[in-house]
């Protein structure tokens, strides 16, 4: 409810509306015309491939850069008045949340209208893996947005390994293009299972489940350290901006 | 319930802070450990403030006159001891922090009612209510970069006056606005003075606090220094004009 309400801040002018849908619309029509004509990688259709989990990084890089910072940028807010201080995080992973929604439903209509080939079976499993990238950015968010109050370098690191992490997670290549050792190890990154785990829903794709186990594992270490240090460290933001 | 008359209670409160002098870094604090400064501004304060009573705070700078209300308020947490309010609690310090200016004047005016602890539905009953008061006209629904300074103050002033605290803080600058404004609002405390309702007044501006207080706390130095009745303020005064 709360967080519903700050999300108004969010709202843009008078064609915000149309906004939320173009934006992807004209990213999947330049992917879509672009990869007509190079193919890097041998995937059937690499549009399918690269769309749904670009759609998820671009989710996770701009909610968890954003929130970085943002107890630094809502200092008025927060020597203001007493209120969960959580909701300031949580309303931009919402909000972004919502935009990654729209257009991955855009996508799902596209793949069922022009495409129509859908194991419908395994696109329930959808909702599980945008709630399992929804729990992986908020808990990045918390932990960083806490830790950057104190030390603003904090930003600086996480501007600098966003990029990194980009070519660290199989976005635009595939895991199988690497050798065994290293894809194994790719799979401590909860980013890797969760682009493996969309192409196993839309492409139907292969999947090695005791290593998406293993990146669970890492987000759920991950979120509940984010909820710590952001519980601890929340009662004394007002003494650091 | 035996505390049912109390509004604020203060047990055993300390507050430091680690002064910084430049923009602190993660990377310093690796390699620079225990090389840190401190500053004391609450030294275990212990403190009632029954409800209905109206308390003037005074004291020189840097005495932790703001400390003290930030922490009453709730938006610093003490180092040690207990904080314990009752009732809405309303803090007119800052009145057009929180402001985003790309929003309208009614947005705004939500999401601050939301950090003062309203809901949608009361904020929407006393929109007409805050509207009135602030008497913007047509800016209501305009975006907030487009007002004047006086115009947040007066949008600002409004909204937390609608949301009807039970403990209401106030600082210096009581007075907001033009004329007109300015006679509107401290009629509105005064208001507030008459109802049982709690407040608390830091300011230097000794005859203001003659005319409303009835209790004063002097503070010096992170600790209370004396805490009685209007009496205080003629030996404040004397202290400072040697």
């Amino acid at each position: 409810m709360t967080e519903k309400e700050i999300k108004a801040r969010y709202k843009m002018a008078v064609f915000g509306f149309l906004w939320i849908f173009l934006n992807p619309l004209l990213q999947m029509l330049v992917l879509g015309f672009i990869f007509q004509f190079f193919i890097p990688i041998k995937t059937a259709n690499y549009f399918e491939f690269l769309f749904p989990g670009l759609l998820a990084w671009n989710f996770f890089s701009y909610t968890v850069t954003k929130n970085t910072p943002m107890y630094i940028n809502e200092r008025a807010l927060i020597q203001k008045a007493k209120f969960p201080r959580e909701t300031i995080v949580l309303s931009v992973v919402l909000s972004n949340l919502f935009h990654f929604f729209i257009a991955l439903a855009m996508f799902v209509l596209w793949e069922a209208l022009v495409v129509n080939e859908l194991h419908w079976w395994r696109w329930w499993l959808l909702p599980g893996i945008v709630t399992w990238l929804a729990v992986l950015t908020s808990g990045l968010s918390f932990l960083f947005s806490s830790l950057n109050v104190k030390w603003r370098d904090v930003n600086f690191g996480v501007q600098a390994t966003m990029p990194l992490w980009f070519y660290a997670t199989p976005v635009v290549y595939s895991l199988d293009l690497l050798p065994d050792w290293l894809s194994r190890w790719l799979y401590l990154n909860p980013m890797t299972a969760i682009m493996e785990m969309i192409r196993w829903t839309t492409l139907g794709l292969s999947i090695n489940w005791t290593s998406v186990g293993w990146s669970l594992l890492v987000t759920l270490i991950i979120f509940i350290v984010g909820v710590y240090v952001f519980k601890k460290e929340s009662p004394f933001f007002d003494d650091w901006v | 319930m035996k505390q049912n008359n109390l509004a604020v209670k203060l047990v055993n409160i300390s507050k430091i802070y680690q002064l910084h002098h430049e923009k602190p870094t993660l990377v310093e604090s690796i390699f620079r450990r225990g090389r840190r400064e401190k500053f004391v501004a609450l030294r275990d304060i212990n403190l009632e403030i029954k409800k209905g009573e109206k308390i003037g705070i005074i004291g020189p700078n840097g005495s932790g006159k703001t400390t003290l209300l930030k922490i009453i308020s709730g938006i610093a947490t003490p180092n040690q001891g207990k904080v314990q309010t009752w009732g809405k609690l309303v803090s007119l310090i800052d009145l057009s922090a929180g402001f985003h200016p790309e929003l309208t004047g009614i947005e705004n005016v939500y999401q601050n009612a939301m950090l003062l602890g309203m809901n949608r539905k009361e904020t929407k009953n006393k929109l007409e209510e805050i509207a009135d008061f602030a008497d913007i006209g047509g800016f209501f629904d305009a975006p907030m970069y487009t007002y004047s300074d006086g115009m947040k103050l007066r949008l600002g002033f409004s909204v937390a006056i609608a949301a009807d605290p039970d403990v209401l803080i106030l600082d210096e600058g009581v007075a907001v606005g033009d004329e007109n404004f300015q006679k509107k609002s401290s009629d509105k405390i005064e208001e507030f003075f008459k109802q049982r309702k709690t407040i608390i007044v830091v300011s230097h501006w000794l005859a203001y606090m003659r005319r409303n207080c009835k209790r004063i706390i002097w503070m010096d130095e992170g600790k209370i220094l004396k805490d009685g009745d209007l009496g205080l303020t003629k030996i404040y005064e004397d202290e400072f004009s040697k």
